[in-house]
């Protein structure tokens, strides 16, 4: 966290070493080749969109990145370490969090209990296993405890729900449980799955806000996978875009819009700028 | 040699009717049967009563059994329970076909009473006519189990290859939703599938009586065994689950052959077979894939997006309104005080009984620990509960150990053992999980619970209660004690930070992953306290008895207490305590206090079995659902005119 000083989010890039890199990195499933020398750098303080058509590979980048896929080839790196081969709880306690497209919420718990969870297995993780042998549910909780869970709520406006339980929360306001959650264990850098699939303009608008006060606030990196080109055009200070596991751009919004390799992936010529794009 | 190949392939036969009538229903419904030896015994107890008992021919009494009973039972099981199943998570289905494997041999039991039956008729008339094939000599029945083998694979294969609802049924397997939404009808699809997996069950079942005898408990055995070839299919594969059947009686046969026909380990390497078999086809499919999970490759978006989250709703409980957690904590401590005073007021008779019922709270408390917190269907917590009996009995009677020591190391054994099964089963699947705690449960009772030093001659080893507890009266507040320590850490277990991890391994593994929670060390932990629970438990069984008995946990009786704790909620502790006294007292009740005869002892069994069915609608158990329900209408009748009390949550 001490070199995650904040960076406004659309300010330049900081030199600092990246949070989160992975470098030529290759899956096979059977016969296809699903990401193919794929290299891509979250460097600290800064969101970072990944795009591409359907199929392009980028949940499958995501999977390599978090832990959950393994790749053939190519080397994955968290905070300069080399974390190829590390499990995504391992990963999780290096500073890497996510979230995801189809909702990993803990149903029975409510939104507050998301959090102070999060919150306790980064600072008190001894409690996992301590709070059976020395009465842990008289504990009250601390108030750096209290005050971050707290802020996190506000932050992302669940202050109001605190109490509900995941199971009862619409669709927009889950995900930002999931954010939440992640930011919680004050990770270095968060994976955003798609995280605007499914919500309507206005809470799309919302969820955006939030991705740049936490990065402002917090401190942290965001890598945003996203159909919403648009949205991803507007929030993030680099882009790569994949296609057919090949990634065939990288750089600034600005250069990925007027790209003819993108505009050819995204309309399969290289005709009219397609509405996202523009 | 070819003698025990042709006796082992009789056997192979009803394995693989049994299997693949198990395999056509998961694959087609996504329900293991559980009940399925309980109902081919039903069937097979029917057929026995029509034509030995009143004299009817072969053919009229096949043919009611097979072409009539056996699909109306399937199409009755199908409308009433198993539609109901179709969204629910694999807890539930478990659960609920093991209630059905208490009800249905018990209704038997009451239609067809409880004579030990000696000489059992198959298909072939008697004298059974013998043929020699090659200096062989090969029966009729025999004949007839390979020839229904032949005939069901090959008709299956037809059926499912070439016709349309075989197209149907196998669409089904890959998706439900898709095959409704292209003009099938999964409903109908479904009773088909369960009337001709009924069928199949009376046929494994009328073939199988001969050779093991009409036993309810021996026809259970029978399909546990076929679990091992359902299991080396990975549930779906038809061929191979046949091949393996056939397979695991031939093997079993010839193990039989090879080793001495009187030595003690023929009698203990037999029953090991199976577990053999599942132990191999587990490792192979975890070395070639990494995890062995019943989800894998099933079902498409569609299906998943209408399945329930996780599909853990046993284990849900969203309940937020704040009016509650008052009364939860009022009502357990009345339950409890209720339960307290009773041996003040009970004669010493019925005060035995009610020692016996709070131990076996106890041992209840480790079905509520594993399954209700740790969201894992073990079904061998009876099995834990016998190594703390048996433990206890040899450190305290052989050792000259003080007996509560000894009780306290019983649960320290079954936690270490519950920990290893905990390991080795990690990678598994809800179902698989389910399928080997209950063939390691069999394993235990059949080659260690009868090994001479712990059930002496059957007899089991006597146990001294502690100085201070030897009246039953004073016994019920030993064990009331120990019940009350282990509730409070469960309580404290659930509120703390550890409850708060189980709670999120159990909605989202991946979830819980991704955060830096370690699944493998939440789920250990669950497992190990649990079986500590359940040694315990078992150690105070034993005493409360005076006498550790291996019969008494065998893995059998143990779904029965799964069924009742079910019945009577797995999420809380006072439920515990309520289904250990109740399923104590209830036939002793019926019985000396009604003067009803045995056949009416029966049903509180029958009961706590309906309501382990009845999970199937109402997850959180019948007689917890009954309380809240209760508990809502005393909140509305008492804030009548009060604001809504946000309880539709």
């Amino acid at each position: 966290m001490s070199a995650a000083v904040a960076t406004p989010v659309d300010g330049p890039v900081a030199n600092d070493e990246p949070v989160l890199a992975a470098t030529d990195v290759t899956v096979r499933f059977g016969g296809l080749t699903a990401l193919d020398r794929v290299s891509i750098e979250v460097p600290p303080g800064t969101i970072v969109g990944l795009v591409g058509p359907n199929g392009a590979g980028k949940t499958t980048l995501f999977g390599v990145l978090s832990g959950l896929v393994r790749p053939d080839t190519g080397e994955v790196l968290l905070g300069g370490q080399r974390v190829t081969r590390a499990t995504p709880a391992a990963r999780a306690r290096l500073g890497l969090a996510r979230t995801f497209q189809q909702l990993e919420l803990f149903l029975g718990l409510t939104v507050r209990q998301h959090v102070v969870l999060g919150v306790r297995v980064r600072t008190e993780r001894r409690r996992l296993w301590s709070d059976l042998l020395t009465a842990g549910a008289l504990h009250p909780e601390s108030e750096a405890e209290r005050s971050r869970v707290d802020h996190l709520l506000d932050l992302l406006g669940l202050t109001d729900v605190a109490h509900a339980p995941a199971a009862t929360l619409p669709l927009g306001t889950a995900r930002r449980v999931e954010v939440a959650r992640a930011l919680a264990t004050s990770p270095r850098v968060v994976l955003l799955d798609e995280p605007s699939s499914g919500l309507d303009a206005g809470e799309t608008a919302r969820i955006s806000d939030a991705f740049r006060t936490v990065v402002d606030e917090e401190g942290v990196s965001l890598l945003l996978v996203e159909h919403d080109v648009a949205m991803v055009l507007g929030l993030s200070s680099r882009v790569s875009v994949l296609d057919f596991g090949v990634r065939i751009a990288e750089g600034t919004p600005d250069e990925i819009r007027t790209d003819p390799a993108v505009r050819a992936a995204y309309l399969g010529d290289d005709g009219d700028t397609p509405g996202a794009l523009q | 040699m070819v003698q025990y190949i042709v006796v082992g392939l009789v056997f192979g036969s009803i394995y693989a009717l049994a299997a693949s009538g198990l395999v056509v229903t998961y694959v087609s419904t996504g329900v293991l049967n559980f009940a399925f030896g309980a109902m081919a015994f039903f069937i097979a107890r029917t057929y026995y009563a029509l034509h030995t008992e009143h004299h009817w021919g072969i053919v009229p009494a096949a043919v009611v059994c097979l072409l009539v009973l056996a699909p109306a039972l399937g199409l009755a099981l199908y409308l009433t329970i198993f539609r109901y199943l179709r969204l629910a998570s694999q807890l539930i289905k478990v659960v609920v076909t093991v209630g059905l494997s208490v009800v249905i041999p018990t209704v038997a039991t009451m239609i067809y009473g409880n004579t030990q039956l000696f000489v059992i008729p198959g298909l072939a008339p008697v004298p059974v006519d013998t043929f020699d094939v090659f200096g062989v000599a090969v029966t009729l029945d025999q004949v007839i189990a390979y020839a229904s083998v032949i005939v069901i694979v090959v008709a299956g294969a037809l059926v499912l290859r070439f016709t349309e609802a075989g197209l149907s049924v196998r669409a089904m397997v890959d998706s439900e939703a898709m095959t409704s939404l292209s003009g099938s009808n999964p409903a109908r699809i479904a009773a088909g599938v369960w009337i001709v997996s009924t069928m199949l069950a009376g046929l494994a079942g009328i073939l199988a009586a001969p050779v093991i005898g009409l036993d309810a408990g021996k026809f259970t055995l029978l399909v546990a065994g076929a679990f091992a070839a359902v299991i080396a299919a990975r549930l779906r594969n038809l061929t191979v689950a046949v091949v393996v059947a056939l397979l695991l009686g031939v093997v079993g046969s010839l193990v039989q052959w090879a080793l001495p026909p009187s030595s003690p380990v023929t009698a203990n390497v037999i029953p090991a077979i199976p577990f053999v078999f599942v132990v191999v086809s587990l490792v192979v499919n975890i070395l070639r894939s990494g995890r062995v999970d019943e989800e894998q490759g099933v079902g498409g978006a569609l299906d998943r997006a209408i399945t329930p989250n996780g599909g853990v709703r046993l284990a849900a409980s969203t309940d937020v309104d704040t009016w509650f957690p008052r009364l939860d904590v009022g009502f357990p401590i009345l339950v409890f005080a209720g339960i307290a005073v009773l041996p003040l007021v009970f004669s010493t008779y019925w005060q035995g009984i009610l020692a016996t019922g709070v131990a076996l709270a106890i041992v209840f408390l480790s079905y509520t620990l594993v399954t209700g917190e740790g969201g894992m269907l073990w079904l061998c917590q009876i099995t834990f509960a016998g190594v703390g009996a048996l433990t206890t009995a040899q450190l305290a009677t052989q050792h000259g150990w003080p007996v509560l020591a000894a009780v306290l190391v019983g649960g320290l054994v079954a936690a270490a053992l519950g920990t290893l099964i905990g390991l080795l089963t990690i990678r598994l699947g809800n179902l698989y999980v389910a399928l080997v705690t209950l063939t390691f449960g069999l394993l235990m009772e059949r080659l260690v619970f009868a090994l001479k030093p712990f059930a002496q001659s059957g007899a089991g080893l006597p146990v001294a209660r502690p100085d201070f507890a030897v009246s039953d009266q004073a016994f019920v507040y030993l064990a009331l004690g120990v019940f009350a320590i282990l509730a409070v850490l469960m309580v404290n277990l659930r509120r703390s930070t550890t409850g708060l991890a189980l709670d999120a391994v159990r909605w989202s593994e991946t979830g819980a992953r991704t955060m830096g929670i370690s699944v493998v060390q939440m789920k250990l932990l669950v497992s190990g306290l649990a079986a500590f629970v359940a040694g315990v438990g078992g150690g105070l069984f034993a005493l409360s008895h005076k006498q550790a008995v291996p019969v008494e946990y065998a893995t059998l009786a143990g779904l029965v207490w799964l069924a009742i704790l079910v019945t009577f909620g797995v999420r809380s502790n006072i439920a515990a305590l309520l289904a250990g006294c109740v399923f104590a007292l209830s036939p002793a009740f019926v019985q000396s206090t009604l003067k009803l005869n045995s056949t009416w002892a029966q049903v509180p069994v029958l009961l706590f079995g309906l309501g382990a069915i009845a999970v199937a609608k109402n997850p959180e158990g019948t007689v917890h659902q009954q309380a809240r329900a209760f508990q809502r209408g005393l909140h509305h009748l008492l804030h009548r005119s009060g604001a809504p009390t946000g309880s539709g949550q």
